[in-house]
């Protein structure tokens, strides 16, 4: 009997600690998840049911017709604006594309150079690369803005694709570089043994071996490229030559478009990112405690 | 009139930073905490953990005014059925809340990135401090206090130079929901900046404006890379 009571005791407070901790996880699940669900919901939604009194969290009216306006499929009053969405999703899997191939590309074969050969100034480059990677985009905005006019680079793709490969890149290289120098040495040694050079050991061993590095970096890039607003808005501000963002962005001021249109652009923009995120999890983490600032 | 401008969008950006900052390393510390224990699905919670941060700012603005808005707002609808509000709330007509606002919102964006740091930092503590701390009696609190949060202390760092920067900079959630307004109420140097440069195109000043910034972060960068240098080398 003296035995029994704490015993007792404990599975009660090991009860009371489990009824805890899933209550803070249901709380957290819908801290994280009920915005983007209720983004969801009110893009299927009419406005007209999301302004009804009293308001219902379960939509009465569900429809797709937000998605077919933004699609281009039905006429409505706003459709100029919303014709511009379709172009500017293309352009931003173009730039977004172009950038992260550009980045497994050269950034992988910088970051092998600095895992691996001895080269002038490689600390200081290095650390420089390290410095850019830490600089929030904004600052060099002014930058890009006046660099790309001079090169007549406004309102192209091309000038989009350099402005994002040039603050991606660092970031790319910085990964990639750990990753390599998790690779064992004996490895490439046994290539360069049998007269391969320093190039084809690169492509034809360590390359194949590097899946995960590359997916992190290819994710995290493109996932950067495809979410940018601010650069995009300031150096194609044309219509035509500009990305997902700016246009959505440019809808939200209108009076005469309604939110349930707004939310659906803005769920289809976020998806692929969304999505992303999701398959690619533990590589995205891998990318950010890297030493990832861009937020 | 126009020279008492930055002064005031100095003290705002001050507040933003300092509220975001202690925001972001509270909630990002809890979610950590809690996604640390061992629960059913905790896999799926921590890849869903990523979706606030994987959305762009300008699909974040877009779901916080879906919550927010004082004419469809569904915080605002919640609210008004359970009785708790006579009428919708207008969460960006009073400029101290606006701002309120915008700092939640960027934290609610940002926080996930802080717990995956804190989440690595939880994975390094040993096993057996906390088993331990158990057997000595200590409760969830003074295992905090005592074991938890001194491990920690490196990545509370990081966390707090990272969202000083981050919050410094932010303007491209200020585009989206609140252009700066109402008046100037949220109006901080970086969006004084990107304004003026711009939005009015007077390049010179707009780019001052920036470039003063830019010091400022570099400045912060500089003391935040001795620290990730340190660690490299005490890692070789």
């Amino acid at each position: 009997m003296a035995r029994a009571l704490p015993r007792h005791a404990g599975a009660r407070r090991r009860l009371v600690h489990r009824v805890v901790l899933y209550g803070l996880v249901v709380a957290l699940a819908g801290w994280i998840m009920g915005p983007f669900v209720w983004l969801f919901v009110t893009s299927v939604s009419y406005q007209r049911n999301l302004l009804a009194r009293p308001f219902t969290l379960i939509p009465p009216e569900v429809t797709a017709e937000n998605y077919r306006m933004i699609l281009g499929l039905v006429r409505f009053h706003a459709e100029v604006q919303a014709s511009r969405i379709i172009p500017a999703l293309l352009n931003s899997v173009i730039v977004a594309g172009a950038v992260t191939t550009l980045n497994l590309v050269i950034g992988s074969a910088a970051g092998y150079a600095y895992a691996r050969c001895a080269f002038p100034f490689k600390q200081v480059s290095l650390y420089l690369i390290l410095f850019t990677r830490m600089l929030p985009t904004v600052v060099l905005m002014p930058a890009f803005f006046l660099m790309l006019r001079a090169f007549g680079l406004q309102n192209t793709l091309t000038g989009l694709a350099v402005a994002y490969a040039s603050f991606t890149l660092p970031f790319t290289v910085w990964i990639m570089k750990s990753y390599f120098e998790t690779i064992p040495r004996d490895l490439e040694g046994s290539g360069l043994v049998d007269g391969c050079t320093r190039l084809q050991v690169y492509r034809r061993i360590v390359l194949p071996m590097s899946g995960p590095g590359l997916v992190a970096s290819g994710a995290f890039t493109f996932m950067l490229c495809w979410n940018e607003f601010v650069i995009a808005q300031v150096l194609n501000s044309k219509p035509g030559s500009t990305t997902l963002p700016p246009i959505i962005a440019g809808m939200m001021g209108q009076a005469n478009i309604d939110y349930s249109v707004i939310a659906a652009s803005g769920f289809l923009s976020a998806l692929p990112a969304v999505l992303l995120a999701l398959v690619f999890q533990r590589y995205m983490v891998q990318g950010l405690t890297a030493g990832s600032v861009k937020g | 009139m126009s020279s008492s401008i930055p002064g005031s969008s100095l003290g705002r950006t001050v507040y933003f930073v300092a509220a975001f900052v202690v925001e972001a390393t509270l909630v990002g510390l809890g979610m950590a905490l809690v996604l640390h224990q061992r629960f059913r699905g905790r896999p799926l919670m921590r890849a869903v953990l990523l979706i606030p941060w994987a959305l762009s700012r300008v699909a974040v603005g877009i779901l916080w005014q879906g919550l927010l808005d004082a004419d469809f707002g569904a915080l605002n609808g919640v609210l008004h059925s359970l009785g708790l509000i006579d009428s919708y709330i207008g969460f960006f007509a009073n400029g101290f809340s606006a701002l309120n606002v915008l700092v939640s919102v960027y934290m609610w964006n940002q926080a996930p990135f802080a717990t995956v740091l804190f989440l690595a930092g939880l994975q390094s503590i040993p096993e057996d401090l906390h088993a331990s701390a158990a057997v000595d009696g200590a409760g969830f609190w003074r295992a905090l206090w005592h074991i938890v949060l001194p491990a920690l202390k490196p990545m509370i760092f990081l966390v707090v130079v990272l969202c000083t920067v981050n919050g410094f900079l932010m303007l491209d959630l200020t585009f989206v929901m609140t252009m700066g307004g109402p008046g100037d109420d949220t109006t901080s140097v970086a969006w004084l900046g990107y304004k003026t440069a711009f939005i009015f195109f007077k390049f010179g000043p707009g780019t001052a404006i920036l470039y003063t910034l830019t010091a400022l972060c570099v400045l912060l960068t500089f003391v935040y890379q001795r620290i990730i240098l340190a660690k490299f080398e005490a890692e070789a």
